[in-house]
């Protein structure tokens, strides 16, 4: 028997949206009049799962997982133009980070795993060095993301090598401590 | 003196030229009978085109005059003016429409050139027989009769008196105040409805320059514009008002109740005494009561009468009986108001049957600070609803009801959520198809409502069931609407539902509307004379409209319409005389064979019979000119002045011939 596909109001989660007002930049998604400007200035929105207005009438309905799992966070290359025409000047960039955050934080960004490891290598670079070093990023993202594609990497890495686009010592910036300092600050906060 | 016709071929700057060969025109015109002098224009309507006529008559080189431009609607009084002011009867002149029904509508250049000249050979032709015709002026009674106590009535009623005219209001029910008195607070200011309405309502009671008649209905009007004659059936109150002083001792006593005794809290909803004997609310004006028959156990049976053993002044009375009260006014403004929708015929609401599904009106008195649950939000058991669903559009915005959108909504709609927000803190979801918030500050109030943690659903609500599917629906009301901006079918369980039920007009305009020949629209709301640029006049010129009779309004726009219809009036009667048409018809009473069928013809009731002369009468300040009862006289007996059969014939002849 076909069955209609109902949404009770028992699973959805009526907290999510809430929980995006309280985090940085979330203070405006309350106001979201669902006009559309985002969805339609987003280059990406044509392979995205939801475009970011459905994003935001998801996250006031309480739909949770759809939004954490899906690509729309993962594919927004943070060009801005949502946020710059925004009507209502919510910071849709911002809102996609803090989704990013938890999406990660609980395991639910199966879609965005090659997004995410790439991310994370770069902080590890800048933890690291003071600055990115590609070389490296670059091995460590195909190992971390996708190993058996390393090989498909070769002709790409060669040209980028040859060009001089791939150093291969690491340079470090002055007072690399200084930075350290800042950036453990930083993890402090957003655990409190 | 022969007649020496003036024609005038107007371009419109291409509007006509582009179409029309003028040259071709004016050299026909030239070659017709009786004219004298034909000449072109870019614009006749501008001054020097204007000028060119005035000229030509006080030269004495015409005395008729043709203007082939646009339609008469647009510029007949221009030229018409003209020519009284070249020193000419403005009904010697005609107009041949070569725009709107030449060449605007054809494309072929030289057929559109030949209808031209028929249209202007034709009148050309008609011109030659006109006659001069005196313009007529009645005095205008400076009194106004208002219709409808709400706030239109109220506040054209006040504009007026305080201008210093007189003014009848009448208000059918026992007090004024209208649906306004009913609310507790009002969007987007959230102002208290009843602190500024109130002290208005007083001002009208008080108002040397106002009669009240409250608990009253209109139930006949004659005569016309500046003169009309108006019956007031003033219902039995059973209480004399010129002694009662509105103690209170009777409804606080009275033993009877207008509401059910054994309902629940929302049968039982009502603002001010639930007794018998009662006023409407606290704040009435007058605060005289009246005593409801049907419930009063003194009608019932002749056993009680503790009203009139109370009451300290004597001023009940069982015997009283309706009065029928004559008296004149020169203008009329209708401000009759509207009615709220009924739900009931669309069953997937549940309205009626469904406990908690209530209408807007009955959320609106649940919520006023005097109603009887005190402004709680209760659910039928008594209880507080810990969360509330609030429908858009029923009624709205729907083929199987009213087409139209009512306008006020979305508005109140968000006001309710603001309301339970405040008061109760309980969930609100607002199920709409678009929130059409226009008017000052109603996006910047919506913006609030956002912030307040509302939970907006868009998707009009298809059905509202007490049947659980799931455990958390036990012993709720589920709505169940589609998510429009997620893309899903949701059901959501509630403890309470409110309807927006649509504004629609008022049951009694239709009969009002009669009684002033005023047309209705097939929305059921009157039809103003101009929707853009005439809103508060009608096609009967000294009635005037205000307020939701015209269309679903809010309190500002209706307040403004007031004050609009009451200077309208404030302009006609400081004219203190005002022209009639001239051009009327007239019975030839040799030929009248006394059949009356241009009686119930005439759509202006301008035609008496006169039972002593056995022949029919037209009031000449009543008649329109239409020429209806002309068209229907079996025995040709009636002309019309302005249209008399050999002009019309010469006017087709002309069209004919060219």
């Amino acid at each position: 028997m076909l069955e209609r596909e109902v949404v009770y109001e028992s699973v959805l989660d009526h907290d999510f949206l809430d929980e995006i007002y309280s985090l940085p930049g979330g203070h405006e998604i309350k106001k979201c009049i669902q006009c559309g400007t985002c969805s339609g200035s987003c280059p990406q929105g044509a392979v995205m799962d939801y475009a970011p207005r459905k994003i935001f009438s998801l996250i006031r309905a309480g739909f949770r997982d759809e939004v954490l799992e899906s690509n729309t966070i993962w594919y927004c290359s943070s060009c801005y133009s949502c946020a710059v025409r925004c009507p209502k000047e919510i910071k849709i960039t911002d809102v996609m980070y803090a989704l990013k955050r938890i999406a990660i934080k609980e395991g639910k960004a199966k879609k965005g795993r090659k997004a995410s490891a790439l991310s994370k290598n770069f902080v590890r670079m800048v933890n690291k060095y003071g600055r990115n070093h590609e070389t490296e990023l670059m091995a460590r993202y195909i190992l971390s993301a996708e190993p058996f594609n390393a090989l498909n990497f070769v002709p790409q890495g060669w040209r980028l090598f040859s060009n001089g686009r791939l150093p291969l010592m690491p340079h470090k910036i002055k007072n690399i401590e200084q930075l350290r300092k800042i950036l453990k600050k930083i993890d402090e906060l957003e655990e409190m | 003196m022969s007649e020496r016709i003036g024609v005038y071929v107007c371009h419109c700057g291409t509007n006509i030229a582009g179409r029309v060969d003028i040259d071709e025109v004016v050299e026909f015109a030239k070659g017709l009978d009786a004219v004298t002098l034909v000449r072109e224009y870019k614009f006749m309507c501008s001054d020097p085109g204007q000028s060119l006529i005035q000229k030509d008559i006080e030269d004495g080189l015409i005395n008729r005059v043709v203007v082939a431009s646009c339609s008469p609607l647009m510029h007949e009084k221009t030229f018409r003016n003209v020519c009284t002011r070249g020193g000419l009867n403005e009904y010697l002149f005609t107009m041949a429409n070569i725009r709107e029904q030449c060449s605007w509508v054809h494309v072929d250049v030289e057929r559109t050139t030949d209808k031209a000249k028929g249209l202007i050979e034709a009148a050309v032709r008609r011109t030659r027989l006109q006659e001069p015709l005196t313009k007529r002026e009645v005095p205008i009674n400076p009194r106004t009769l208002v219709i409808g106590g709400g706030i239109a009535g109220i506040q054209a009623a006040l504009d007026l008196a305080e201008a210093g005219k007189k003014v009848v209001l009448v208000e059918k029910e026992p007090s004024i105040g209208g649906h306004m008195a009913k609310f507790d607070k009002t969007f987007p200011t959230l102002d208290c409805s009843a602190c500024i309405l109130t002290p208005k309502m007083v001002s009208v009671g008080q108002h040397e320059n106002i009669e009240l008649m409250s608990w009253s209905e209109v139930e006949d009007i004659g005569g016309y514009v500046g003169n009309f004659n108006v019956t007031v059936r003033k219902k039995t109150r059973y209480v004399d008002a010129d002694l009662c002083n509105g103690c209170g001792a009777c409804w606080e006593k009275c033993p009877g109740t207008r509401v059910p005794r054994k309902g629940n809290v929302h049968e039982k909803l009502s603002i001010g005494p639930t007794t018998s004997i009662y006023i409407p609310f606290m704040q009435a004006v007058p605060a005289i009561p009246v005593i409801d028959a049907d419930t009063c156990i003194r009608f019932k049976n002749g056993k009680c009468g503790i009203c009139a053993e109370v009451c300290e002044r004597n001023a009940i009375n069982y015997d009283m009986e309706d009065e029928l009260i004559e008296f004149e006014v020169g203008s009329i403004i209708i401000a009759t108001g509207f009615q709220t929708f009924d739900p009931t015929p669309i069953k997937r609401y549940g309205y009626g049957k469904l406990d908690n599904v209530l209408t807007a009106i009955e959320f609106e008195i649940m919520n006023c600070a005097s109603g009887s649950t005190g402004g709680n939000i209760r659910m039928a058991d008594g209880s507080e609803p810990k969360s509330i669903g609030i429908v858009h559009c029923v009624g709205s915005r729907d083929k199987h009801y009213h087409e139209y959108c009512s306008r006020v909504c979305c508005m109140y709609a968000l006001k309710y959520s603001h309301l339970i927000k405040e008061k109760i803190d309980a969930e609100v979801y607002e199920f709409y198809i678009d929130l059409r918030c226009f008017g000052k500050g109603y996006e910047e109030f919506y913006d609030r409502l956002l912030g307040e943690d509302v939970r907006f659903v868009r998707g009009k609500v298809a059905e509202i069931t007490e049947v659980p599917i799931e455990e958390a629906e036990k012993g709720k009301l589920v709505v169940e609407v589609e998510d429009t901006l997620v893309g899903k079918v949701r059901r959501i369980p509630l403890d309470m539902v409110v309807l927006c039920t649509g504004l629609e007009a008022h049951e009694s305009l239709a009969d009002i509307a009669g009684l002033c020949s005023v047309s209705i629209g097939k929305d059921g709301f009157i039809i103003e004379k101009h929707p853009k640029l005439g809103p508060v006049a009608t096609t009967t010129d000294g009635v005037f409209i205000a307020g939701a009779c015209q269309s679903p309004k809010d309190i500002p726009d209706t307040v403004a319409q007031a004050s609009a219809a009451s200077s309208a009036v404030l302009s006609m009667i400081t004219r203190e005389k005002i022209e009639i048409e001239s051009a009327t018809a007239s019975v030839d009473e040799d030929k009248c064979s006394g059949c009356k069928i241009c009686n119930s013809l005439c759509p202006y009731l301008a035609i008496k019979y006169d039972e002593e002369k056995g022949v029919s009468v037209v009031n000449e300040a009543l008649c329109k000119g239409c020429g209806t009862c002309a068209a229907g006289c079996p025995s040709n007996a009636i002309s019309a002045k302005h249209f008399e059969d050999r002009q019309i014939f010469a006017e087709i002849e002309g069209i004919l011939s060219a």
